[in-house]
């Protein structure tokens, strides 16, 4: 079938460049800034000295430093037990569980329990961070109200516990979107399905597991999609919140990029980081895409 | 024994009670058809029959045991949903034997039932298709064979034929009864659809802002109406309602004129009612009522007259292939007391017509 302009359009063509041009102009910076940190990763550039200036090209030298040299792989590990634990199990359980529990409630528990997680993805990251770090502070609330008076030491949480502390943080922030995504999903599910399963003789496990998972495949794919690529590549928080430490315990990939390029000053290096994230994150957008596709 | 029983079923929604104490006796392998007007609480009623409502009130028993706590897959029903609620990311197939394979049904047999069920319906070349693959009418024939699978004591229904276009409607209704025969269970069918109440139910239950109007064959509540309700609601064509004068003799139509009803007392009668093809067209001088026709219905086999009395009322008549009359000309009619139908102020009937 030929696709057929609207007459209007047809005949004032004109409007349809002019839209066209701010798109042409996104997609082409996109290009041209993915285009040099390609051409950047192969270069031995720094950020100052004199490589800063008489650079020269080292051919895929960066790229095997991203396995010879200690920093990438450990990055690479911490990142995906980040993403892993905030994202996919923090955020998406927690969000479908709470889309699943509440939404036959009309209580003030509910109002409660929404604000919250409104207010966590609300929250700018910075501030974000100064609520978490005041909280599991030694002196902080955590310590007051609970440690304290069941007996214990204060606990300096973001030093002994970072990636706990980290991960958590993220699904508060982050378990909002998962919520309101599935909320949606749910209410696409028709209710004589499910109790058509009901008369079928499934348990209240079965009929999500059989009946309403399936049904919002699609949708847990691309909400899978979304929060893998925002978390992969995730950096204010964590940053503000341990600047990657202590160590290098919650150093996720996007901290060790920022490390390398402007502390360290290894702009090519930190180029190459940079694409091979790209990379990973487009092989797990590829996977997630074929799970949004129906089966046969 | 399959029978199902309802002793003073109630349903409350918070403060609001919307079933008021219903009492009803289902036998064995009955045909019952739910019918009122929308909101009356028909799917109500049945989904508490189901197990997918809570009963506030009263007992509901199925096949001689009290089930208001058993949970629904125990009560050995099946359902047939409106939006006929297939699973829609299983096959077919996959959706008839979703019930046994939960149950851990040996896969024999689960092919043996899932494919007796798709011969007796006619299904069996699309054992293997999704169901948006499928035409509505097919969507139905599944969702029926969902229910047949389950093999169950009591079959419900809730208004199955609604998505249906006309012709498949008809289609269907007829397969529905055909089905009743062959399998020989109990089966509830809900409906706002007086023809589809008459021409399946053995039994019909008119219900009415919660409570049950009346009981009865399709014939009894079409000759014999308890109230003005179920006169109007039964019946292919409106029924008159006149407002008379009752005497002991007999009732006063609005013109004066009166109509003779030996052997009973009417005195405390106040709506005369007779259905549109019970009046007989007369000549002027034979007329007991007389109006100006507004609209003709022309259906082919038949015509249905509206008319205004010369009183005011508004009537209508249903005439035999097509009638030689016009718009705004003068109708006259005649009743014969034999099918008049009389009710006091409260609606009630006070006296049934003979025959
Ligand atoms: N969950 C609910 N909460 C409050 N009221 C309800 C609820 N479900 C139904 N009702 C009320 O109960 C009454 C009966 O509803 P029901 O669905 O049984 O009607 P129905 O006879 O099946 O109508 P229809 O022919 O339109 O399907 C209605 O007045 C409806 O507003
Ligand atoms: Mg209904």
């Amino acid at each position: 079938m030929k696709y057929q302009l609207h007459p209007w359009l047809a005949s004032n063509l004109w409007v349809l460049v002019a839209l066209a041009i701010p798109a042409i102009f996104l997609i082409g910076a996109l290009l041209y800034f993915t285009g040099w940190a390609l051409a950047f990763s192969f270069t031995d550039l720094e950020l100052v000295g004199r490589k800063a200036v008489n650079w020269s090209w080292v051919g895929f030298d960066n790229y095997a430093r991203l396995f010879t040299r200690r920093g990438f792989l450990e990055s690479l590990w911490t990142t995906t037990i980040f993403s892993f634990f905030s994202a996919i199990v923090g955020q998406s359980v927690l969000g479908f569980l709470l889309a699943a529990t509440l939404r036959t409630q009309r209580s003030v528990l509910r109002g409660v329990i929404e604000a919250t997680i409104m207010l966590g993805w609300l929250v700018p990251d910075i501030v974000a961070a100064f609520l978490w770090s005041a909280t599991t502070a030694q002196t902080g609330l955590i310590n007051n109200l609970i440690i304290t008076p069941l007996g214990f030491e204060p606990v300096n949480f973001i030093n002994e516990f970072a990636l706990p502390v980290v991960i958590i943080a993220n699904i508060w922030k982050g378990t909002a979107w998962s919520y309101l995504l599935f909320s949606a999903a749910l209410d696409s599910v028709s209710r004589e399905v499910v109790e058509a399963a009901k008369v079928d003789g499934a348990t209240a496990f079965q009929r999500v597991w059989r009946v309403i998972l399936p049904i919002i495949r699609p949708h847990i794919a691309t909400n899978m999609l979304f929060i893998t690529i925002w978390t992969f590549t995730y950096f204010p928080l964590i940053y503000a919140l341990t600047g990657g430490g202590p160590g290098r315990q919650t150093e996720v990939l996007a901290i060790f990029l920022y490390k390398q390029s402007f502390m360290v000053g290894k702009l090519g290096y930190g180029s190459a980081i940079s694409v091979a994230m790209l990379v990973i994150v487009g092989v797990l957008s590829l996977f997630y895409l074929r799970l949004l596709k129906e089966p046969k | 024994m399959s029978d199902v029983t309802l002793k003073n079923v109630r349903k409350s929604y918070g403060a609001l009670e919307v079933i008021h104490g219903i009492d009803l006796d289902i036998r064995s392998g009955e045909f019952v058809v739910f019918v009122g007007p929308s909101g009356c609480g028909k799917s109500t009623l049945l989904r508490m029959i189901a197990g997918l409502e809570a009963i506030s009130g009263g007992d509901i028993g199925i096949g001689g045991r009290v089930v208001n706590n058993v949970p629904s897959p125990q009560r050995g029903i099946a359902m047939v949903f409106q939006s006929y609620a297939l699973y829609p990311h299983m096959s077919v197939y996959e959706n008839m034997a979703f019930g046994l394979r939960l149950s851990k049904a040996p896969q024999a047999e689960i092919d043996r039932r899932v494919n007796e069920a798709a011969r007796i319906l006619q299904i069996e070349s699309y054992l293997s298709r999704m169901p948006k693959q499928l035409s509505g009418g097919q969507r139905q024939r599944v969702a029926i064979g969902r229910a047949i699978v389950r093999d169950p004591k009591v079959f419900l229904f809730d208004e199955p034929l609604s998505n249906l276009d006309a012709a498949l409607r008809a289609q269907t209704r007829v397969e529905i009864a055909k089905l009743h025969e062959t399998l020989d269970a109990t089966m509830i069918y809900v409906t706002h659809d007086q023809v589809e109440a008459m021409t399946l139910a053995d039994k019909i239950v008119v219900l009415n802002a919660g409570v049950i109007e009346q009981v009865g064959t399709p014939l009894e509540l079409y000759r014999s109406p308890a109230n003005t309700f179920v006169a109007e609601f039964i019946g292919g064509n409106k029924m008159n309602l006149l407002p008379v004068k009752g005497s002991a003799s007999g009732v006063a139509l609005p013109n004066g004129r009166t109509v003779p009803f030996a052997g009973s007392d009417l005195s405390h009668a106040v709506t005369l009612g007779v259905r549109p093809e019970h009046l007989e067209r007369v000549g002027a001088d034979s007329a007991q009522i007389s109006g100006a026709v507004e609209v003709i219905e022309q259906l082919g086999e038949f015509a249905i007259v509206h008319f205004r009395t010369r009183e005011g009322d508004e009537m209508t008549i249903k005439l035999g292939g097509a009638p030689d009359i016009a718009l705004h000309e003068d109708i006259h009619v005649a009743l014969d007391p034999a099918v008049g139908h009389v009710f006091d102020d409260a609606g009630r009937a006070l006296r049934a017509p003979a025959g």
